[in-house]
């Protein structure tokens, strides 16, 4: 093959088992005998502006039927391109060498309509985004149809009708006869997910790649279309390769992980051999850089500083040796390949590999915390004060917000009322993290804009720092509300005018508050050196900075007029896990050093744990649980609560295979047909265990916001906390169906 | 002041990096590499530079101006004396052609930048307030649709506007016609687009931070539409000279003894079988000019695209190793 020719003239630095094996002399028997797919020396390269991109330099490794290969590394780190190359989808620009064999059989060097017989056949493909690979246009039914028809041009129609309606049982979609002529926008995001999985199975594939299946989904319905995913692969016995950057999505589904960085895999291993035992600096950094929302006690998470490196070089030492602590100048001599680490392979899954020098010194009894340096806890001065006794920054008193929905084209008339925000209140102290957190929908967003908007037509009382929306809403008001409350976005790119410098960016809001050119100046480079950022970057453009120093630019901006309060809009859920790390640690020092309140949403629990004090859930519009974050997540009382906690993937493979589920059944109701008593009822799983006499009371009457009932005589005396829920059984049985728990082998 | 120094050590590694590698190439430079590798267009770019060079010192070659009449030769085909010939009043077409190309640019290119500029400043404030002031501001913008934009050219050029004749030179009170006419397609485009970008958090984010409107309009929106802005404007000095060559062709645009391309191929269409000079110069010119445009518009759209097909230079070298 001529791909393979001009791979070998540049092999001449390669090791000799490497250029027998891309001199095309591996022969098939060198993989397993029962692997599907096997992957010998990937290597994709892209032309760019910049020079030549290599984008995946060199990947092995064998899938058995049935087993689950997780692929895990930060973004550009060549996990989807890794995926597309299998798939035959790279565009014609791209350069693949290597070999790709699926049951023996070569699928490089195919043509486009030769692949199309393996593609949606033995190969099937899950998307990250069910919003955009469904066409709208088509009933659901149809395009399963189509999938059938392309390979099984015999199948009569009323055996493939009949096996569509089969699939979409079998990824749960209710009563799927119906469901079957409905179109794509009749679905929620969770139910198209479960289209597109019934898709890629319709024809019992042997290999499914699912590319980040559920980065775009609620935790809630994350769960559910994991255990879709699960249940697929059981059905078909399918082998999954599972590429995410979630190191706890894949801890309780994979049995073999693959860490990449920089287009290599640089550890390989049996699940517990990566999350138990990591040899690699890399995984170290990961696994530590990930928040956990099931432990209380407050550590800092691990940063890994710096950028994954460029492409374009080849790398002359260990493409991580730059951002490594660890690293020293033998890292620097020559990539290091793949070396196995000793320790026995139990469950004869892939065999623990990692590509570090120093491999053998890192053992179980390395702290990762030491070797990364990261920062200690940072204590605020609010921290030894008792929060009644703190200055109130914000309150919030029964706020609303509700959409009138209209139909009609001349005449609009009143269908309906959306209530987006349905009478809110709480207060955020001096010195305090308060989040807010619900599945997307629930009025989180909402919330914010209410409050950042501060008119005085609002419904309810919003004060920031003493001022109130109701009282003088002038331009004067606003100006002086503005000083004391900024905004951080969620998108770090998206906040920042492409066409700014930094120090534009920066000395907007300082020129708007009337500060003397020579003061911004000094007021900039104080910015820079706080969020940690190179005081001489300030003339550079955003794009010239990575996504973590450009939401450290974001902070910056925000923090310039001095506020008390920051409104945080997930502001860490755009950044890759490593670089997540530091924006958190960043934020916690700048909460202590600086004395500030944080108002932040969030839909990634972990996070919220991490770094919040105080935590409100939001369902439909209303709290339904509200408190001392530890309380909340520890001894969560409301059945949603109990939910969206057992929901979140803890990256701990043990702890998740054995772990209860509470899988929620369906999605968030339309706020359109709000129910008359509890808003949960519809999904609630105590309310499908309790007896009709009782489920009377929550279909009827709405649950009011409260503290626990003081114990009855003969209770323990419950522990003075400021934890208020909406739920009149919080100690019910939860309803069995909904209790999943994986007992994997 | 608090110190977070500590974090910058490693930032400074990478940052370097950046620098090093050439990881980040201006976007200006990208498009300028973009451009360039679209041989059409820089034969475009050429042609149009190379004509409005000509235009401007194009008077100096030759001993006639266009209102010197040569009286031996009338209507006389192209010789030694008259490179191009002369016209039937005996004055030289090479003059003429000189002087026409000049108004015709002139016009474009005031025409497509002023209202592009116009188009822009309107189309973004109707997109930033929205509610009542789009209302009131795109009804304006639709009567202007409406207006038979031909009818007022003729009115203004030739009857109705006597008292403005006198005081401005027909080239001048054809673009300020041109120019009330030819910016509402541009605004509508652009108060879509600014619309799309108002959603954007850099615009929210400034907001919060309480920067006023005209601010917010003039330092985030306007530069951000740029490309599109670019572009526009070789859209609209193309259509300005083809307008003032329709205009002035049936008779209501420039007016003797102003002279344009548009006038030129006008009054020689009657007597393109006896006098084909007259006729086939003044419209090679004119085609040169609209054509270079539309090659350039073209390398500038391929330019800004950043779904383009163009790939790197690098494809090249790779190859030849």
């Amino acid at each position: 093959m001529s791909s393979e020719m001009t791979a070998s003239a540049e092999s001449s630095t390669l090791s000799t088992a490497e250029r027998l094996r891309v001199a095309g002399l591996h022969a098939p028997d060198d993989a397993p005998a029962d692997a599907v797919l096997s992957i010998r020396d990937l290597n994709v390269r892209f032309n760019t502006e910049n020079g030549v991109v290599h984008a995946v330099r060199g990947i092995d490794f064998d899938l058995r039927a049935g087993r689950t290969l997780g692929i895990v590394g930060e973004s550009g780190s060549g996990k989807s391109v890794t995926s597309m190359a299998v798939m035959g989808l790279l565009p014609e620009t791209a350069e693949i060498s290597g070999s790709v064999r699926l049951n023996g059989k070569e699928l490089l060097g195919l043509s486009d309509k030769a692949m199309c017989r393996h593609r949606g056949n033995d190969l099937a493909m899950v998307f990250q985004d069910p919003l955009s690979s469904l066409t709208p246009v088509y009933t659901v039914g149809n395009q399963i149809i189509e999938a059938l028809t392309v390979h099984n041009p015999t199948m009569t129609k009323r055996a493939k009708e009949a096996r569509a309606v089969e699939l979409l049982a079998l990824v749960g979609i209710p009563s799927p006869k119906d469901r079957f002529k409905a179109f794509p926008h009749e679905f929620s995001g969770g139910m198209r997910q479960r289209v597109m999985i019934a898709i890629a199975i319709a024809n019992n594939p042997r290999v499914l790649i699912a590319d980040e299946p559920t980065t775009a989904l609620d935790v809630t319905i994350q769960a559910q279309v994991l255990e879709v995913l699960h249940t697929a692969q059981e059905e078909t016995g399918a082998a999954v390769v599972m590429i995410t950057h979630d190191l706890g999505v894949v801890a309780g589904m994979a049995d073999d992980i693959m860490v990449m960085y920089a287009g290599k895999p640089v550890e390989t291993g049996s699940v517990d051999d990566i999350y138990y035992n990591p040899r690699m600096p890399y995984t170290m950094g990961l696994l530590g850089a990930v928040p956990r929302v099931d432990i209380a006690e407050k550590t800092s998470l691990v940063p890994i500083e710096g950028i994954p490196p460029n492409l374009v070089h080849t790398p002359t030492g260990c493409s991580f040796a730059p951002r490594c602590p660890l690293a020293s100048d033998s890292c620097l001599q020559g990539e290091p390949e793949l070396w196995a680490v000793a320790g026995e392979n139990l469950d004869g899954g892939m065999p623990h590999k990692a590509a570090c020098i120093k491999t053998d010194s890192l053992g179980l009894e390395v702290d990762v915390h030491e070797i990364f340096r990261a920062p200690a806890v940072p204590v605020s001065r609010f921290d030894a004060i008792p929060r009644e006794e703190r200055r109130t920054v914000l309150e919030l008193r029964d706020v609303k917000k509700h959409f009138p929905l209209l139909k009609g084209a001349l005449l609009k008339r009143r269908i309906g009322t959306v209530k987006a925000v349905d009478g809110l209140s709480f207060d955020i102290r001096e010195g305090e993290c308060f989040s807010i957190v619900g599945e997307s929908g629930c009025g989180k967003t909402t919330t914010l804009l209410e409050i950042m908007e501060f008119h005085k037509d609002q419904d309810g009382e919003v004060v920031i720092g003493g001022l109130s929306n109701k009282e003088a809403s002038d331009a004067r008001t606003k100006s002086a509300m503005r000083k004391e409350l900024q905004m951080v976005f969620q998108d770090p790119t998206g906040a920042l005018d492409p066409r700014f410098t930094v120090f534009e960016v920066l000395s907007e809001p300082l020129e708007n508050a009337g500060m003397a050119k020579a003061q911004i100046r000094k007021r900039i480079m104080e910015l820079m050196e706080l969020v940690g950022l190179q005081p001489d970057h300030v003339n550079r453009f955003p794009n010239q900075f990575s996504g973590g120093q450009r939401q450290r630019i974001g902070i910056a901006r925000a923090l310039a007029v001095n506020p008390k309060l920051v409104v945080l809009d997930e502001p860490v859920s755009a950044l890759d896990v490593s670089v997540q790390a530091g924006v958190i640690n960043l934020l916690d020092k700048l909460r202590a050093e600086l004395g500030l309140s944080y108002l932040m949403v969030a839909h990634d629990l972990s996070v919220v744990r991490h770094i919040s004090n105080r935590v409100a859930v939001m369902y439909l519009g209303k709290i339904v649980e509200i408190g001392d974050v530890d309380a909340v997540f520890d001894n969560p009382r409301h059945p949603y609560t109990r939910a969206l906690l057992s929901a979140i993937p803890v990256p701990d493979p043990a702890l998740e295979r054995t772990r209860e589920r509470i899988i929620l059944e369906g999605d968030l109701p339309s706020p359109l047909d709000a129910p008359a008593g509890c808003n949960f009822a519809t999904r609630c799983p105590v309310f499908a265990a309790l007896p009709p006499a009782r489920q009377e009371k929550c279909l009827t009457l709405e649950p009011p916001l409260e503290p626990l009932p003081a114990p009855g005589p003969g209770g323990t005396p419950a522990p003075p906390t400021d934890q208020q829920f909406a739920c009149f059984y919080p100690d019910g049985e939860l309803d069995a169906d909904a209790l999943v728990v994986h007992e994997t082998n | 002041m608090t110190n977070l120094n500590t974090i910058d050590l490693a930032a400074v590694a990478d940052e370097a990096k950046i620098e090093d590698g050439d990881v980040v190439i201006a976007k200006s430079t990208i498009i300028l590499r973009r451009f360039l590798r679209n041989k059409t267009a820089v034969a475009g770019l050429v042609i149009f530079l190379a004509l409005t060079l000509f235009s401007f010192v194009g008077g100096f070659f030759s001993s006639w101006d266009k209102e010197a009449i040569d009286p031996f030769n009338i209507g006389m085909p192209p010789s030694a004396e008259h490179l191009l010939g002369t016209s039937q009043a005996g004055i030289d077409l090479y003059a003429l052609t000189v002087e026409g190309t000049r108004i015709s640019i002139l016009i474009g290119l005031v025409v497509g930048l002023v209202s592009v500029l116009i188009a822009a400043v309107y189309g973004c404030t109707m997109a930033y307030f929205g509610g009542k002031a789009d209302k009131v501001m795109l009804f304006i913008l639709e009567a202007l649709i409406m207006m038979p934009a031909l009818l007022v050219v003729a009115v203004a050029t030739s009857g109705g506007g006597n008292g403005l004749q006198e005081t401005l030179p027909s080239w001048l009170l054809l673009i300020i016609v041109l120019l009330v006419f030819s910016w509402m397609g541009t605004a509508r485009l652009i108060r879509s687009l600014s619309m799309s970008l108002m959603q954007r958090d850099f615009v929210k984010a400034a907001q919060y931070m309480g920067i006023p409107p005209r601010r917010i309009v003039w330092r985030h929106l306007v530069p951000n539409i740029g490309s599109l802005l670019v572009l526009d404007i070789t859209r609209g000095v193309t259509g300005a000279i083809l307008a003032e060559v329709a205009f002035s062709f049936i008779g209501i645009g420039i007016k003797v003894p102003d002279v344009s391309l548009g006038v030129l191929i006008g009054q020689a269409t009657s007597q393109v079988a006896t006098f084909p000079w007259m006729f086939w110069v003044p419209l090679t010119v004119m085609f040169l000019l609209t054509g270079s445009l539309a090659m350039m518009n073209d390398g500038l759209r391929d330019a800004f695209d950043p779904s383009s097909g163009s790939i790197g230079s690098a494809k090249k070298k790779k190859t030849s190793k």
